[in-house]
């Protein structure tokens, strides 16, 4: 996949050599989408069952979901250099995206404000599900509703048709299923880190 | 052409990296899971 998306043409010529990083800025900001929803799931199932374990899988989704995101804006950035000039222009996009790194920022600065661990997973289970709310919002309906530079039909366009050609769409849909199959392997990993964590600090008290 | 190679070079770099090193750690995971 990454020999592919070097070595074949540019998947979209107006834009040039720069719109291959396309194969990786829009898989991240996908894969950040997916980790926030999944925080917003088992941040509810955390609320119905109080079982620690759903804490522990929502603030990792939450952690990669950061990660992601702030990956898609260090990779949209360097677009941003190449195509319009600097590399932050406090673009409708930049700026949504900046917003939701703020909001899930704020989400890691109320866990360790609480020392607490069933408060903790209480309040950031609530907070998460807020924030949740305003993914959909920052990533598809503001940059779509204001004015801005960032390409709109990358994907699809107005009247959601796909708009790549057979071989961008192969090597786009390889791109995020192996991006997909990082942040499962990221998830289980960190987890299984957690999980032994915890039976450490069972064992010592 | 010649800076896609390039570029192409140092991504392939990091990502075998990135990949050595979660497989690395995966597996002193599971070693620490045996332990417990």
């Amino acid at each position: 996949m990454i020999v592919a998306s070097f070595l074949t043409p540019a998947p979209q010529a107006q834009i040039g050599e720069a719109s291959r990083i396309f194969y990786y800025h829009i898989p991240q900001a996908w894969i950040c989408v997916i980790a926030f929803a999944t925080s917003m799931v088992f941040s509810v199932r955390y609320l119905r069952k109080k079982a620690m374990i759903d804490d522990d899988r929502a603030s990792t989704a939450a952690g990669l979901g950061f990660l992601f995101c702030f990956l898609a804006t260090v990779t949209g950035a360097t677009f941003a250099k190449v195509t319009w000039g600097s590399f932050w222009n406090w673009d409708p996009r930049e700026t949504s995206i900046f917003v939701l790194l703020l909001i899930y920022a704020a989400y890691f600065a109320l866990r360790n404000a609480v020392d607490e661990e069933n408060k903790r997973a209480a309040l950031s289970a609530v907070y998460s599900i807020f924030a949740f709310l305003t993914v959909p919002f920052l990533i598809f309906v503001v940059p779509r509703v204001m004015p801005s530079l960032h390409p709109a039909d990358s994907v699809v366009d107005e009247n959601l048709r796909f708009t790549m050609g057979p071989t961008v769409g192969t090597i786009f849909g390889v791109s995020l299923l192996l991006f997909s199959l990082l942040f499962l392997w990221l998830f289980n990993l960190a987890l299984r880190i957690k999980k032994i964590e915890r039976a450490r600090l069972e064992r010592s008290l | 052409m010649d800076g896609n190679y390039v570029a192409l070079a140092v991504t392939l770099v990091v990502w075998i990296g990135i990949f050595f090193y979660l497989m690395r750690l995966d597996r002193r995971v599971k070693d620490l899971e045996k332990r417990s």
